[in-house]
């Protein structure tokens, strides 16, 4: 394997964390590093959900990579919530502060920071990626705000991990028609979907509570839609507070349908008529173009649940998945992998490599983000854009992948793909 | 009223010392340069954003690889956000590289895996003709060899391996990256070719990074004059371009904050002489056209290229001036361009209201402090609250900025240019000027504006 990356499939932890706490209403990301980790990232943001995103930096300059970085923290926190009275604020490390050795737990346990809720989050640059970030954040939130008292309230914990606005969506309208009490962790939905409204709040509106991330221990069960990021959290509030857990990714028919069944095992509510509807209408799109998508060869280029989820669906529309990629390594993706699809498998490879085996794979269509529009172009085939970043078309973060109606979407993007491939 | 606390900046009063409102007769310039206040959401970037985003980005024919963990090189691939354009599109701006460091090589060291990246980045694309490398902030702390790991490379496989110690932490801003850029290419890369041929009319065109193709207009009006660009420093530049800059008998420097440094050195060890340019608006570009014919002795051909140009433009400007005559605007830009388009848009009637850099040194706010009228506020470094309140108190008709703060400005119903990476540009000289007016225009008129509606008239 070669030592040199060549056009990365992954981002670093810092951003997956950053994506975490702004589906938190109020709460302010904080990144112990120097400038550029923020300034960059910030533009990722910008550019794939056209919003303002504000995220505050301890700016670490050669004093503080020698002597520690502690006063810069400290300042910083002290700065925020004078300023900005957050309810929250995440202190996200990265390979500079991490490298320093700054002990992040101790010095916020000794500030005794009254006004805002100061998490650490531990997230060195120089191990997983983005989606570990995002699950790294997560974790630390759950871990360190859920307070567990009785009674238990009744609600589902619902973790999307780093999705869409559109598709967090989707999941609440399918909840919201089940009639059920849940609560999204971290909800982006509207923080980064923001309407142009004046005055402008101080915070976005919208975003998980921090009551709510209180009250999550009291939750009957906890659903993760993407394993590796939201995962953990899960497996945390199982093993602490004892609720029912499951991992699904609700892309395509099946994933769906059990993505249902599992809310309604662990609620006792039956799937209502609407969404029996919902699940006819996609499979009637499906049934419409399947003359379009069957036969079809497909490479997948996504975060590790996104891509498992998006062959199996891709397998139900009669296309083969001849070449699933995921992002970020894994023991756990590499064997899921295994069972979705007999073609070639990359796990944790660059762009580079992907290429390479989209051509070696006589791949008819492409599913990425934007990095990966230059190999559609090179290699001649369909394109579908998804996951993050995208940013050279517009408007994708509105618009949901998930559940049925996100399905008839996809559905629809991808037999478009092909047609417009078709008359090139 | 000289120096001035901002209502947004009560817990931080040494943001005093950075915010100045312009008063007659006094010589106060704003504190700049400095490290940023922690915690305050500057709009700031770093030593390796100076260095490799801003500075080596552009140079099209060399493999940029990042050592480091794989963040800093996903953010500048393919220039970022930035619109440096090239000839050579599918190689530069395509590719990014990096050593993608993993905790092992944190805890016992990067160095074979960086030499190990160098070969075989170098493998695959045999026709780069040199690889920078570029150290990001954890290779500063467990000190990789870097100069040595370049000089056995370069050895291995026969090319310029360049190391940059550009670590994100070392200096308060981009601007520190940018000297330390200019130093490295100095150092190893000028004066190691010469031209094919020389004439007497060669000049470099120093600080200008090609955004959105400005040098693609710039080049000509001085080609038509009988002179020839020796080498752009770093916009579409080859390797090989830098190579021979020294050769030049002027350099023209467009950019003032980020290469000072090249021009300085070059002038020391070859005798070249500096030009500042702005080539920005009607009246900028054509002093530059006039002060560089001076230098080579060509008055006569530049009146004519002149006369041409402004002739073409002008009836159109005029136009545009009726349009927006009375209009306020607020300038927030890196650092020269802040000063450089106070008079592109004096030009187009509109007046500066407040001015900033985000990494000004004092000739900065020196020059910005010469073009603004009285009353102006000029700041240093702004952060995001800072600018929300100039945004929402000082009522300007248009903001220019960039990215990070466009969705502040629209958020805030204030229409927006990206004056870092553009619009629709290029916007230097005379017909880049009609791009930039057309777009305040088209950002200024958007009947959007007017359709928001506020929370309590819903
Ligand atoms: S790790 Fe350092 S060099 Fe890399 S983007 Fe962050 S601040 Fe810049």
């Amino acid at each position: 394997m070669r030592s040199v990356t060549i056009n990365p499939a992954k981002m670093c932890q810092p951003i997956g964390a950053m994506y975490a706490l702004f589906g938190v209403h109020a709460a302010v990301p904080l990144v112990h590093g120097s400038q550029g980790c923020t300034a960059y990232p910030m533009r990722m943001f910008n550019r794939h959900f056209g919003e303002l995103v504000q995220v505050a930096v301890s700016s670490l300059g050669e004093d503080a990579s020698v002597f520690g970085g502690k006063k810069n923290l400290v300042v910083s926190i002290e700065n925020i919530i004078a300023r900005r009275h957050p309810e929250l604020i995440g202190v996200i490390t990265t390979c500079l502060s991490e490298t320093i050795g700054d002990d992040i737990d101790g010095i916020i346990r000794e500030g005794n920071f009254e006004e805002s809720k100061v998490v650490p989050i531990h997230t060195p640059s120089y191990v997983g990626s983005h989606v570990t970030g995002y699950d790294n954040a997560l974790k630390a939130l759950v871990t360190t705000l859920s307070v567990d008292s009785e009674p238990e309230n009744a609600r589902l914990n619902i973790l999307p991990g780093m999705v869409n606005p559109g598709d967090v969506i989707e999941i609440k309208q399918m909840l919201d028609s089940m009639n059920i009490a849940y609560t999204i962790l971290s909800d982006i939905s509207e923080t980064l979907n923001a309407p142009l409204i004046l005055p402008k709040p101080p915070f976005p509106r919208g975003g998980s509570s921090v009551a709510e991330l209180e009250d999550c221990a009291k939750a009957r069960g906890v659903i993760a839609l993407c394993e590796h990021a939201g995962g953990s959290a899960a497996v945390y509030l199982k093993g602490k507070y004892g609720m029912a857990a499951d991992t699904i990714c609700p892309i395509g028919v099946a994933n769906t349908d059990r993505f249902l069944d599992a809310v309604c095992d662990m609620t006792g509510v039956e799937i209502p008529y609407s969404l029996e509807q919902g699940r006819g209408r996609l499979i009637d799109a499906m049934v419409d173009v399947h003359m379009k998508t069957c036969g079809k060869r497909a490479a997948i280029s996504a975060d590790p649940d996104i891509a498992l989820a998006l062959a199996e669906f891709v397998t139900e529309l009669g296309m083969e998945p001849v070449v699933v990629s995921s992002s970020t390594a894994s023991r756990k993706f590499l064997q899921k992998a295994k069972s979705v699809t007999d073609g070639e498998i990359l796990n944790g490879r660059d762009l580079y490599e992907l290429q390479r085996a989209v051509k070696d794979n006589e791949t008819d269509i492409l599913f990425g983000n934007t990095k990966c529009t230059p190999i559609a172009k090179d290699e001649d085939i369909a394109f579908v854009r998804c996951g993050f970043p995208v940013y050279d078309r517009v408007g994708y973060h509105r618009y949901g992948i998930m559940g049925y109606h996100g399905g008839i979407y996809l559905t629809d993007m991808i037999t478009n793909a092909i047609l417009e491939w078709g008359e090139r | 009223m000289p120096l001035t606390l901002l209502n947004s900046d009560k817990a931080i009063p040494e943001r005093e010392k950075h915010t100045y409102i312009k008063a007659p007769s006094e010589s106060i310039l704003p504190l700049s340069n400095v490290q940023t206040t922690p915690g305050d959401f500057t709009e700031r970037g770093c030593t390796y954003a100076g260095c490799l985003g801003v500075v080596c980005g552009p140079i099209k024919d060399v493999i940029h690889l990042v050592h480091g963990p794989i963040g800093c090189a996903y953010w500048t691939w393919g220039g970022g956000t930035r619109q440096n354009l090239s000839d050579n599109p599918s190689f530069h701006r395509k590719y990014c590289f990096s050593t993608d460091m993993q905790e092992d090589n944190i805890i016992f060291g990067g160095e074979d895996k960086l030499y190990e990246s160098i070969l075989e980045a170098h493998e695959e694309f045999p026709e780069a003709k040199g690889v920078f490398v570029y150290a990001t902030c954890a290779i500063g702390l467990i000190g990789d060899d870097l100069k040595g790991v370049c000089k056995r490379a370069e050895d291995e496989i026969g090319i310029r391996v360049v190391p940059f110690n550009c670590e994100g932490f070392r200096g308060c801003s981009q601007s520190l990256g940018h000297h330390i850029a200019n130093d490295t290419l100095f150092e190893r890369v000028v004066g190691t070719k010469e031209p094919e041929y020389l004439t007497d009319y060669d000049m470099n065109i120093i600080g200008d990074y090609n955004i959105q193709g400005d040098l693609w207009e710039i080049m000509p009006l001085f080609e038509r004059m009988g002179i020839r660009i020796l080498s752009t420093f770093t916009g579409n530049a080859s390797i090989d371009d830098i190579a021979q800059a020294h050769r030049a008998k002027l350099n023209l420097m467009h950019c003032q904050r980020s290469t000072p440094y090249i021009c300085e050195k070059m002038e020391e060890k070859y005798g070249i002489p500096v030009l500042k340019a702005s080539l920005f608006g009607v009246e900028q570009t054509s002093k530059a056209l006039r002060d560089v014919a001076a230098f080579f002795g060509l008055e006569d051909k530049a009146e004519e290229i002149i006369e041409e140009e402004v002739s073409k433009v002008s009836p159109k400007i005029a136009a545009y001036r009726t349009k927006f005559e009375g209009k306020r605007v607020f300038i927030y830009q890196g650092a020269p361009r802040a000063w450089h388009w106070v008079n592109m848009f004096r030009e187009l009637g509109v007046e500066t209201i407040a001015a900033a850099t985000t990494f000004g040194h004092e000739d900065d706010y020196a020059k910005i402090c010469e073009r603004v009228n009285d009353g102006v506020l000029v700041i240093d470094n702004p952060n995001s609250l800072e600018l929300e309140e100039i945004l929402t108190d000082w009522k300007p008709d248009l903001f220019i900025s960039g990215l990070k703060e466009k969705y502040l400005s629209y958020k805030l119903g204030v229409p927006f240019i990206n004056g870092h990476s553009y619009e629709k540009g290029p916007y230097a000289v005379y017909s880049g000027f009609l791009n930039f007016a057309r777009d305040v225009e088209k950002t200024l008129f958007a009947p959007v504006w007017g359709l928001i509606r506020r929370e309590n008239d819903a």
